[in-house]
């Protein structure tokens, strides 16, 4: 046994079925509200889409006063007088707390999302128009816009460039520990990646939260960290194996390793947590649902490398080893 | 030790060029940060011309690069992404929609001449003679005081002009722009020496509607139509709130993974938290030199690779804690404690770094961003959490035995208790072990 001076505090190989079915009550609710996604949505996707892989073109007016959650249905009912077809209405409200710093008086902002608007055509100055008979003095903050053919070449491209990453991570963790451990690794990733997904199909339903460009930046940096925390877990079965294959089963080194880079694992998720935690109450309003699904996955990126991919080695060795026991 | 002490100047010298560089060169922030619009134009086929060729595109970017410097706007650009489009950055434009109708009119400039559909309507037919063969244009106005625009033919034009002129004597020419009709005066006699006037017709032109116009011809027509696909705008009020938030959210996120280190850690806690901040101050040297233009999503890519290299530090001390447990000297400790904690830092720094290099490659310019400063920090962090705090542990712990486990975050009846790890003789010959 190897020593780490302190008692094993989890147990992998041990509690596997409970590790399993714990990743199956994490994952499960997400997928469902995937599949229900996929088939009400008219577009099918699993997520509730933003512009930037549909197509539509977001306005975005800050406004001194403080709106009501009715705003939206008036704003909606005002527009579609004007003729806009299917406008999205969202309040956001700044919290007054964080403002002392900045120059700027905006409580509220107001993003009006529609189909995408050509520069030939003049709606979005008929909506400006609009806004300022409602509203005193909105101040047009933000505009983006995405052509239709646009957005389908974005989504493609992100699948593609995620896809590649994908195969990077297989053959580099091939080739410096085996092809089992980049496999673990590898659907390490697809756990946490289903996980953030997942709660935001959830969101998706309940808040209308929708996902947009930067999404797939937090995607990436939870693939990132998720392969990051899993190499440490790894390396140290890697290292033990050489010390103690022939005094300990391999279940045993899985174990001691885990527990041995427990406190590592659990402390670089804390300090990153710490710094996304302060980018989520202190940092913009519109980059909120950016830092809430870097948090969703680096914590749960945590939990799959301490427990779900080093379990999965460790079956795969079990499995591989039964024909000779037998 | 005398390398140690080479080391630590050239740390400090590092620091110094970081330091001097950062308050020397400007920040460049991201569109997303300080307000401004990023266009994407996508060049559009036409009857005469079916293919974007490279030919085509250089044309065209030409022309919108000439238009959007006449915004008279600092700091613009305009650069060729995919086949087919162009990327136009505009900050701090005061006119926005102005701005994008100025850039998306093709500005065809064509002379017509009077002629018959086969059913027998008439209609206007191309002269062949068009925006291309004028060398200029100059606003002005005629013998009434109406403004008119001036043209001047080049070489080649005049000559069209002149045998085009002396061929519709006693007929009407029509001079179209982006294919509406401007004027239709009657040729009275051949025009030689290669000028000619545009004027609006029996209203005449607005001052703002010929200027606008010899802005265009002057600019040259583009040489296909181009249309806006994606973009962008931010005003500079809510990126200059952007800045402000991430900035406060960035302190507070920084002081407190500081103080935790400090809590958990004790004195090597310090030291990574002075590795922390040289790793932040050459990194921004280096975001300011290269430059790297930063965005909400380079910011995150920044704060990720902060998570690293604080990660490489927690690593590091995990196992020289593990060392000290299993009653090394603070020498041994600190150099096994680093060289076992290497190879998992390298591995999963590699596979960042390929991560990266995909997403550079293939990514929108928003992940472009990100995986470009997260490499870099991830790079730098690799200098940082190794080089720096290595040399800082050995310069303040020296080589004696472990006098006060506190330092460390250690009780002292930890000490002794833990972790036996076999070494082989070349392992111990490195970490200088002493049986």
């Amino acid at each position: 046994m190897i020593n780490t001076g302190r008692k094993h505090s989890v147990h992998v190989v041990k509690y596997r079925w409970v590790w399993m079915i714990l990743t199956s009550i994490l994952l499960i609710p997400g997928i469902i509200a995937m599949i229900y996604s996929s088939v009400t949505y008219s577009n099918h996707a699993p997520l509730k889409v933003g512009i930037d892989y549909t197509g539509g073109t977001i306005l975005q007016y800050g406004l001194e006063q403080k709106l009501e959650n009715s705003d939206v249905t008036k704003t909606r009912e005002s527009l579609e007088s004007i003729g806009v077809e299917n406008p999205y209405i969202q309040i956001l409200n700044v919290n007054n707390a964080q403002q002392e710093n900045t120059k700027s008086n905006i409580n509220s902002i107001i993003s009006i999302r529609t189909k995408f608007i050509s520069e030939k055509s003049d709606e979005a100055d008929k909506i400006t128009e609009q806004l300022k008979k409602d509203y005193t003095n909105p101040e047009l903050i933000s505009v983006s816009s995405v052509g239709p053919t646009m957005g389908k070449e974005l989504f493609k491209n992100s699948l593609i460039a995620v896809a590649l990453a994908f195969l990077g991570i297989i053959a580099y963790l091939s080739f410096r520990f085996r092809f089992d451990y980049a496999l673990a690794a590898i659907l390490g990733i697809f756990h946490d990646v289903l996980f953030v997904v997942g709660i935001f199909s959830i969101l998706g339903l309940l808040y209308n939260v929708q996902i947009d460009g930067l999404f797939i930046t937090a995607i990436l940096t939870v693939i990132g960290f998720s392969v990051h925390d899993t190499i440490v877990v790894f390396d140290r079965i890697r290292e033990n194996l050489r010390y103690y294959s022939k005094k300990m089963s391999f279940g045993e080194i899985v174990d001691a390793s885990v527990n041995q880079t427990l406190t590592r694992s659990i402390n670089t998720s804390l300090t990153t947590l710490i710094t996304l935690f302060a980018l989520y109450f202190w940092g913009g309003v519109t980059t909120r649902d950016f830092v809430l699904a870097m948090i969703l996955g680096i914590a749960i990126g945590t939990y799959s490398s301490i427990f779900f991919c080093s379990m999965l080695i460790d079956f795969w060795n079990d499995k591989s080893k039964q024909p000779v026991s037998a | 030790m005398k390398n140690k002490i080479l080391m630590f100047w050239f740390i400090v010298a590092v620091v110094i060029v970081s330091s001097i560089l950062i308050f020397v060169k400007p920040t460049k922030l991201g569109l997303d940060l300080v307000g401004g619009s990023r266009l994407i134009l996508e060049a559009e086929t036409t009857d005469t011309i079916a293919k974007i060729t490279p030919d085509v595109m250089s044309r065209l970017q030409f022309a919108i690069e000439q238009r959007v410097n006449k915004l008279g706007v600092a700091e613009t650009v305009v650069q060729q992404v995919g086949e087919k489009r162009l990327l136009i950055e505009i900050p701090n434009v005061t006119d926005l929609k102005e701005a994008k109708a100025f850039i998306g009119e093709t500005a065809q400039l064509e002379f017509k001449r009077e002629g018959k559909l086969p059913d027998g309507t008439p209609t206007w037919e191309s002269t062949g003679l068009t925006g291309r063969d004028l060398s200029k244009s100059i606003l002005s106005t005629d013998s009434s005081g109406q403004w008119v625009v001036s043209l001047e033919f080049n070489s080649e034009g005049a000559k069209k002009f002149a045998e085009l002129t002396k061929e519709l004597v006693g007929q009407q020419m029509a001079i179209f722009f982006d294919g509406e009709l401007q004027s239709a005066p009657r040729v009275n006699e051949a025009i030689y020496g290669g000028k000619a006037q545009i004027s609006g017709g029996e209203s005449g032109f607005a001052y703002e509607e010929a200027e606008r116009m010899v802005n265009l011809l002057n600019a040259g027509a583009l040489p296909v139509p181009a249309k806006i696909v994606e973009e962008n705008t931010v005003g500079p009020t809510l990126g200059a709130d952007s800045v402000a938030k991430s900035k406060k959210a960035g302190i507070i996120g920084l002081s407190a993974v500081m103080l935790f280190m400090i809590l958990f850690y004790r004195v090597p806690g310090i030291i990574a938290d002075i590795a922390l901040v040289i790793y932040s101050l050459i990194l921004f040297a280096l975001f300011k030199t290269i430059p790297v233009t930063l965005t909400l999503a380079g910011i995150a890519g920044f704060i990720l690779s902060i998570g690293m290299a604080v990660d490489a530090n927690i690593l590091i001390f995990e196992r020289t804690k593990e060392e000290l447990r299993a009653g090394r000297n603070l020498f041994t400790a600190i150099n096994s404690g680093f060289d076992r904690a290497f190879t998992s830092i390298f591995d999963s720094n590699m596979t960042t770094v390929i991560t990266c290099t995909i997403l550079y490659l293939l990514g929108t310019s928003i992940v472009k961003g990100f995986a470009l400063t997260l490499a870099l920090g991830v790079a730098v962090s690799m200098f940082s959490a190794i080089t720096v705090t290595k040399n800082f542990m050995h310069l303040i712990f020296g080589t004696g035995e472990l006098k006060h486990p506190g330092l460390f975050g250690l009780r002292k009846d930890e000490i002794g208790q833990s972790y036996e790890a076999v070494e082989t003789k070349r392992e111990k010959a490195r970490f200088g072990i002493l049986d």
